[in-house]
Formats: C-alpha cells, structure tokens, sequence
C-alpha cells in the first residue's frame, strides 16, 4: 500500500483554484519532491494533507486512512509531520522546549499522570530530553538549549522546526521550502540532513524553489502548475519536460 | 542567601496575625482585614493568570465562575445547612461546570470575539444575580452565611471565628491554589500551554489539541474561581455587586502590573493592588488614578510586569 494517496484533491478560494483534481501517490521510503512557479498550490495541498484546510473534493489517504478531515493535531499523532513555510517555532518556550514539545504528545497523553507527574512519565520525559539533546546536536544549536526560540537568527529558527518535526520519529515527513532564504553553507547542510533521513528509509515530501537541491537529491519530481499536476518523473526527465519549461520559463 | 530570605519571608507570612498584634496593636483588626483580602485577591488573580497568562486568551468571564461559586455556597450553607468543605466542593464543581458548559463555543470564537463573548457571560451572570430573586433574593442578598466550620463528619470540628483564624484559612487556600498553578503550569502540561499560547497552529503539528488544551485552563481556573466562596463565609453575606466587571478590571490590574504568566509576578502584583494602597492610606479614588498611571508605565516600560523588571534590574546586579 502507498504510504500516501492523494486522490482528484480540490481546494477552490474565491475564485481561485488553488488545488485541481491532484493525484500524488508516496510510496514508504522515497523521497519525492514537489515543485512549481509561486501561487501553483504547493502549500495549499501540504494544509489539505495535513488539516489544516478542508478540501473542497477529493481525498488524501495516510496508509489507506482517509485525512481529509481529521484536524491537524490527528494527522501528527498518525505519524504525519510538516514544516511552514513561514519559519514557525514557539518563541517564549526555549530552543529545547520547542523540541520537546514536539515528542510529548506522542508518547502519553494521560492529563492526572501528567499532573501527578507519575514515574512514567518521568522516565518518558528523560527518553525525551536525551532524544531532544541529539537532535540539538545534529543541527548545531546545543550551545543555546536553554535560549527563548524567539531570540533565534532565521537560520536558527529554521534549523529548530526542522528538528522539531523530526522528534518524533514521523514515517512521513513533509517539508515546505526548507532551503529558502538561508545561506548557502546552511543550504547544503539542509541537502545532507534531508539526504541523511532517506538513507535512514524515511520518506519525504519536499517543496523547493531551489532547483539544485531537487535536482541532486530528489528520486521523483512532482510539478504543478496553477493548481494542476503538468508533469512526474525522474530529475533528468523533468529537466528536459517542455511543459516544465513552459510553466517556468513560458510567461 | 536566597534560600534564607525565602524562609524569612514564608515564616514573617504565616507568623503576620502576631506581627501586627505586636507592631501595630491599635490598628490589629484593620491589617488583618486587608491581609485577607490579599489572599483572597492572590487566590483569585491565579486562578485568572491560568487562563490569561498560560493559555493567552483573554478571559473577562472570571465575575461569572466565582459569582457561580459563591452563590452556590451561600445558598447550600444556609438553606441546606451543608457543612463548609462541602459547600465549598460545590462551588468549584458549579463554577468547572459552567465553564465546560460555555468554552466549547467561547473558544470557537476568535481572540477579539472570545473576549467580548466572555465579557456577556459577566454580564449575563451579573443579571442574573440581581433578577432571579428566588433563589438568589437579588440586591437583597444573601445574608447569615454561617461561620467555616473544618472537620469531617464524626471527627473533630474547628469553627473559624476569629481575624487570625480567617487569615490562616486564606493562607491556606492560596497555598493550596498556588501549588497547583505551578504544577499545571510547568513541565508537560505547562509546556502544552505554552505552546498553544505561542503559535496554535504550530501546536496542531506537534500534536496537540489546542481547544482540549484551552478548556481544561478554563475549567479549573473556573473551579479555582468558585473556591473564592471562602470570601462569602467572611463577609456571612453575598451580593450581587460583588461579581461585577469591577472585579474584572481589579484582576487585569493585578496580573498585568504584576507579571502574566508567573507565580511570583501575580502574588507581587496582588500585594501591591490589595496590601499597600490601604497600608499607605489612599482615598479610593486616588488609588485608581495611581494604579492606572502605574499600569501604562508597565505595560509600556516592562509589558511582562514588575516581576520580570524586578528580575532584569537583579539580575543585571548580579552581573549576569
Ligand atoms: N488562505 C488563502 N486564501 C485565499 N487564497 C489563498 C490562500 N492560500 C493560498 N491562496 C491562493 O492559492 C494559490 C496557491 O497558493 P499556495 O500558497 O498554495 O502556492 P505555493 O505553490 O505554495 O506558492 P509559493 O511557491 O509562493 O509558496 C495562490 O493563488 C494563492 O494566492
Ligand atoms: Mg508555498
């Protein structure tokens, strides 16, 4: 079974039709990244997929479980998780809290243990703070774990999702523009760490602006134009689809 | 150091009803009074700040659940004899209950539109105190509430009758609140809030329910409220003028000046707003043109409150 299946998706806003009839199937462990010029309805499928907005028509199934209408919170605890386009963090909680945050809720749930603060969840708060600690590490913030988030350089911020929405171990993880307005260093390193989690045999969905990146790392590409699907295949073919060329260059 | 002087200032606390008696006999009763009403005021402020300054939604609804919670009380404890604790019990559960009842479509609403839903539910509240005269007996109010009584059934019982035994039960009770506050409002559940509080949507991502999240600060700063009965069991009586937006205004006042969202900062601004302007003697009105000058220079100056100045300005001392 495809890990993702979005089915004839359609998201209208006045007037507008952001999403139109979009099939994307995902399968576990490939790492597919979606592109089109800006305004083509790249971030609206990712809020139809993940609750955020409510399809007008059509379906999006997670392992043949339909999304379509679950709200947000739902779709992270089946193992769905995203960034924002727009950097997103919470700025009064610190850089580890931001991170632990992200875990907790999929581990328990339970309202009294966490009042009573029960051994569990204790222990489940220790696993978390080691796990959280790694993933400081892997992106380079160890040195301010303990700042508030909003204190962060964008860079930083945008290094923190990034870790945040691989806390909890998700199978499915869809990034939305992760090596926009950041430096080229950060660029590249932003390529490894997506490159490391495939190899991993986690699977991505990524939406970039930064061709070299798709181009280098993706297996499949996925291109949408004014809301529709113009074109899927490998790098090489994508390159050279005279319809890509068109939607990018045509106008 | 610290840890010295934060005994000094728990035992000069506990030890406040022999102070006065010492320091300043002739006004005895009068401090006392105040002191009771501090704790009062601190009891109730937290119970506000859990909503406020940990969820972030500005709630003006807080005159209902206590007014719930008092009513409940001084009705059960003179028409139906119920013993203190239980009327008591009752008057968070009416306050919790109300408050589950109306957050689901409260929170429905946007942040602007929440506060002015909120601010009818006052209202309405408030209305209903002054008209429903049967149960109630409206601008009439509810007089001869008996004494607290602690104990339980068949055990031994303690009537609080005096000034110093009306302190230590408010003492007692805000010790009590403020404990819960900070386990509600620290690791996973405070963490929880604070997400919510910070960016909703992002919290969707992490997984967590804001709305769940919202409604169960809600509750039980509702609850929290209804435990504010205590307040009718000293005066003996209840009225419907003491659940106006008056009540509102004077716990904004405190939260804000003192620091939203933090224990020490609440408690500050508690003693500030219901201790020192009757120390210093001010004419009530001159008290509200200070507080609200005080207020803007705050929320201008240092928009986290005096606790978060307080903290920068020793802070910066320390070197830090
Ligand atoms: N909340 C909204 N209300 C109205 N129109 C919207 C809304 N969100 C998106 N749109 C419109 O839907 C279309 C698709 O927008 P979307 O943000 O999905 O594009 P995108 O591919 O992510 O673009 P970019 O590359 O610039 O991020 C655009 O025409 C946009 O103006
Ligand atoms: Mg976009």
């Amino acid at each position: 079974m495809a890990l993702l299946e979005v089915r004839g998706l359609v998201k209208h806003f006045l007037g507008v039709t952001a999403v139109d009839r979009v099939d994307l199937v995902v399968e576990p462990g490939e790492l597919v990244s979606l592109i089109g010029p800006n305004g083509s309805g790249k971030t609206t499928l990712f809020n139809c997929i993940t609750g955020y907005l409510a399809a007008d028509d059509g379906r999006a199934l997670f392992r043949g479980r339909d999304l379509t209408k679950a709200a947000p919170h739902r779709v992270a605890r089946l193992g769905v998780a995203r960034t924002f386009q727009q950097v997103s963090v919470f700025p009064r909680l610190s850089v580890l809290d931001n991170l632990l945050v992200f875990l907790q809720q999929h581990q328990e749930e339970h309202l009294l243990a966490r009042l009573l603060r029960t051994r569990r969840v204790r222990r489940l708060e220790a696993e978390a703070v080691a796990r959280a600690r790694r993933m400081l590490d892997l992106v380079g913030l160890t040195a301010r774990a303990d700042a508030a988030a909003g204190s962060l350089s964008y860079g930083q911020r945008k290094l923190l999702a990034f870790a945040g929405a691989l806390m909890p171990d998700p199978d499915l993880l869809l990034l939305d523009e992760p090596a926009a307005a950041v430096n080229p260093t950060m660029i590249n390193q932003m390529k490894e760490h997506i490159l490391g989690l495939h190899r991993q045999g986690k699977t991505v969905l990524l939406v970039e602006h930064n061709m070299d990146v798709v181009m280098d790392i993706s297996q499949r590409v996925v291109v949408l134009d004014h809301g529709q699907k113009i074109a899927e295949g490998s790098p090489e073919a994508i390159r050279r689809d005279p319809r890509v060329i068109e939607a990018y260059f045509g106008r | 150091m610290r840890r010295a002087a934060t005994l000094v200032l728990a035992a000069a606390v506990v030890a406040a009803p022999w102070l006065v008696a010492v320091v300043v006999p002739r006004q005895q009763r009068y401090l006392l009074h105040v002191l009771i009403f501090t704790a009062l005021f601190a009891t109730l402020a937290l119970s506000y700040d859990l909503v406020v300054g940990h969820v972030g939604s500005l709630s003006l609804a807080h005159p209902a659940f206590f007014g719930v919670g008092a009513y409940a009380a001084a009705i059960l404890a003179t028409r139906a004899h119920w013993p203190f604790l239980a009327d008591l019990l009752a008057a968070a559960l009416a306050a919790a209950v109300v408050a589950a009842l109306v957050g689901v479509p409260l929170f429905r609403l946007t942040e602007h539109a929440f506060a002015v839903g909120t601010l009818g539910l006052a209202l309405v509240a408030g209305i209903v105190a002054n008209n429903w005269v049967e149960v109630t007996r409206g601008p009439l109010c509810i007089t001869g509430i008996p004494k607290p009584v602690l104990g339980l059934p068949g055990g031994p019982m303690v009537a609080i009758t005096t000034l110093p035994g009306y302190y230590w039960l408010a003492l007692a009770a805000l010790v009590a609140v403020a404990l819960l506050y900070r386990r509600l409002t620290t690791f996973r559940l405070g963490r929880a809030f604070h997400a919510v509080r910070d960016n909703e949507p992002l919290a969707g991502a992490a997984g967590i329910d804001p709305l769940r999240y919202r409604m169960l600060a809600f509750t039980i700063g509702a609850a929290l409220a209804g435990v504010g009965a205590l307040y009718v069991h000293y005066l003996s009586v209840m009225c419907p003028e003491e659940m106006t937006v008056a009540l509102t205004v004077n716990l904004l006042v405190i939260v804000f000046l003192g620091g939203v969202g933090s224990l020490r900062g609440v408690l500050l601004g508690a003693v500030l707003f219901t201790a020192l302007p009757e120390v210093l003697r001010l004419a009530p009105t001159w008290r509200l043109v200070i507080y609200g000058a005080l207020l803007l220079l705050v929320v201008v100056r240092s928009p986290e409150g005096i606790e978060s100045l307080l903290r920068r300005v020793s802070g910066a001392r320390a070197g830090r």
